[in-house]
């Protein structure tokens, strides 16, 4: 039976704690307004427009999946919420500010590590604090609280080389929530590490999501981790990059690995589905080339 | 043995074989200049003549042709004369590894032939000093300029055309120059090490500090740096060692032009050392000298390669990096002592807001 048979629920039917839940986010604040955003490269004559007409609000304490196809421009989009790249024309309102190069107000967390590989691991959470004229033992208290929190207080003194992928991922996530961002920003923060790290990453995400008022705006190619993680999901379409959808997640928390099979998740991810991988036309007789001369026909 | 565990490719050698291809790569052309010197049939062009006999134009201590010196020996046999006597031996350029490694020890013990001239510790040390001199001030000039040539465009626009062209001028052109501006003691010679050096040091910095991980900028930057912190508190320490791998090569390249240097002027250091023992034909002792230089420069290199390893622990492989701290503590501003925690468990942890709710 394919998934386009089975009986699921719509991915728009909620149930009641998850209404009143997307209730209460919607009379939170907006921290987040992005207008008409739009980013184009190249100058005049040959210009390739990475995406535009983005518009979204994000309520505080919202968190945010972003899915879409390879090279619909969600890098690139993050990036200008960032301050690292400018956007051709629109604009992003932080907390009612509109944003101008990168500051401490948003938090960052890139797909390569990007660790300073010369400090040690509450040096690098500590850089933050000291940009800001923090007092070192401020900032060395502040730096082992989040450490503690991340679950590396033994790793304090280590340098980065020493850790692993996903320990070296939570260094820059204490690192970025060091600052006291309005916003996390992730790219792909988990894409480079095995399936069982990210499973646990996502786990401690989760967690430390729960304990400390910060917004999050995670980029990912992996619809089972949208789900998994997200308030509302918002899906990017290609050529150029729009918004295509922005879908308010079915599936109550809070969550755990059961769910993965729970109608309201499998409802969504037929919908994700959809959206970045529409159905390809394969021809029913594909033609036959036999490059061996192995006995045993393949069916 | 399995071929390919000597011939890996691209495979990391145990440490002990590393060991040994060190050691074979040093005894290699050693056993090649033994074989060459006491083995008597290989090469062996010359007699050295230790009785003339009956040949008038020899005399004793003579080296002569293996040709002539059998010829002689033929003539004075078939005529029944004394027979001349010698021993098959190199040429006075090629002495026997012994001798040259007596010449280590005597080349110190000799006093100088001529009332100034320089004993050869005292000439080694005007080269060292010399050497050391030039690569200071190019370094003082050179270091700075390349990190702000690799860190700013603008500065990179500005001076380095200029600065690739000039590192085509060969540095002993300079020297007339040099000698004109600066006189004819040291400060040319320096100079010279300092044209030879300064240029290439800018070039090969700046390129160095231009390859720091745009990531890592962006990192800092999203984390509240910018401006001159960006440039201290990342490009410096995220290009630093290999800048000073660069540094490292640099002062080998500076010993390149030292002789070159030497020469201008009044010839002085090692140099002249050299020169003086090759005119008394002192041949054991220019290998000495010149074995010498190979000695200061390699076990400088050495020791530099192990000072970066205390230099900079994030470097090292070993876990016992967490222990030393980096000596460049400007890089990082002072540390309180560490305040004695408790691990809590992340649940039991409190909410934490990071910022008050309006
Ligand atoms: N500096 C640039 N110059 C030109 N095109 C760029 C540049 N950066 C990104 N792009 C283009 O923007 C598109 C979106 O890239 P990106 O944001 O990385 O996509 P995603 O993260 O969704 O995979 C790509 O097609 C890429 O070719
Ligand atoms: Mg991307």
């Amino acid at each position: 039976m394919s998934l386009s048979e089975l009986k699921l629920p719509d991915y728009r039917e909620q149930s009641p704690d998850v209404s009143a839940r997307f209730e209460r986010i919607r009379k939170r604040p907006i921290i987040l307004k992005v207008r008409e955003l739009k980013k184009s490269f190249g100058s005049n004559g040959n210009t390739h427009i990475v995406f535009d007409h983005v518009s979204l609000d994000v309520h505080r304490r919202e968190f945010i999946c972003v899915v879409g196809p390879s090279g619909c421009g969600k890098s690139t989009f993050i990036r200008i919420v960032a301050g690292l790249d400018e956007a051709t024309s629109g604009e992003i309102l932080l907390d009612g500010r509109a944003v101008a190069g990168p500051g401490s107000d948003r938090g960052m967390v890139f797909q390569g590590y990007t660790l300073f590989p010369w400090l040690t691991v509450k040096r690098n959470v500590m850089f933050g604090l000291q940009m800001h004229g923090k007092a070192l033992d401020t900032a060395e208290a502040e730096a082992r609280q989040w450490l503690d929190m991340v679950g590396l207080a033994k790793f304090e003194n280590l340098y980065p080389h020493e850790l692993s992928g996903g320990m070296k991922q939570r260094v820059a996530i204490a690192r970025a929530l060091a600052n006291g961002p309005r916003i996390l920003i992730m790219d792909e923060p988990f894409a480079a590490l095995d399936a069982q790290t990210r499973c646990q990453m996502q786990a401690y995400l989760m967690q430390i999501w729960k304990k400390v008022d910060v917004t999050i705006l995670f980029i990912t190619h992996d619809l089972d981790e949208a789900a998994y993680l997200a308030d509302r999901i918002l899906v990017m379409s290609c050529n150029p990059g729009r918004v295509a959808e922005f879908i308010e997640n079915p599936v109550p928390r809070p969550r755990s690995a059961e769910q993965f099979i729970s109608p309201e998740f499998l409802a969504l991810k037929k919908r994700l589905e959809e959206h970045i991988h529409p159905p390809v036309e394969v021809p029913e007789k594909l033609p036959m080339i036999k490059l061996t001369e192995a006995g045993d026909e393949v069916e | 043995m399995k071929h390919h565990d000597w011939l890996g490719l691209k495979v990391e050698l145990p440490r002990k074989r590393q060991l040994q291809l060190t050691i074979l790569s040093f005894l290699a052309p050693m056993a090649v200049w033994c074989a060459i010197s006491y083995v008597p049939w290989l090469w062996h062009p010359l007699y050295r003549v230790t009785d003339p006999g009956s040949v008038d134009y020899f005399i004793e201590d003579m080296d002569v042709k293996r040709a002539d010196f059998e010829h002689e020996l033929a003539k004075a046999r078939a005529a029944g004369t004394a027979l001349p006597q010698g021993y098959l031996t190199n040429p006075i350029y090629l002495p026997a590894p012994h001798k040259v490694l007596r010449a280590f020890y005597y080349a110190f013990k000799t006093p100088p032939r001529l009332p100034n001239e320089p004993w050869l510790h005292q000439s080694l040390g005007h080269s060292i000093r010399t050497i050391f001199l030039g690569f200071v001030v190019s370094s003082v000039f050179g270091l700075p300029l390349g990190i702000l040539c690799g860190t700013y465009r603008f500065f990179a626009k500005l001076q380095e055309p200029f600065i690739e062209f000039f590192r085509y001028l060969p540095a002993p052109a300079f020297g007339a120059l040099c000698v004109a501006v600066l006189g004819i003691d040291d400060p040319p010679k320096i100079a010279i090490i300092f044209i030879g050096t300064f240029f290439q040091q800018v070039l090969v910095i700046a390129n160095t500090v231009r390859k720091v991980d745009p990531g890592l900028l962006e990192a800092a930057q999203t984390l509240g740096a910018s401006g001159w912190k960006l440039v201290r508190r990342v490009i410096i320490p995220a290009s630093i060692t290999d800048v000073y791998t660069d540094m490292r090569i640099l002062l080998g390249w500076a010993w390149t032009y030292l002789i070159v240097a030497e020469v201008v002027g009044t010839m002085s250091g090692i140099t002249y050392f050299i020169n003086q023992q090759a005119r008394y034909r002192n041949f054991d002792n220019v290998y000495a000298a010149i074995a010498m230089i190979g000695i200061i420069g390699f076990s400088t290199d050495l020791f530099l390669a192990w000072l970066g390893t205390v230099l900079f622990p994030w470097k090292r492989k070993s876990r016992s990096a967490q222990n030393k701290r980096a000596w460049f503590a400007w890089l990082r501003p002072k540390m309180a002592e560490p305040i004695v925690q408790t691990i809590e468990p992340v649940e039991d942890k409190p909410e934490i807001k990071l910022h008050v709710t309006q």
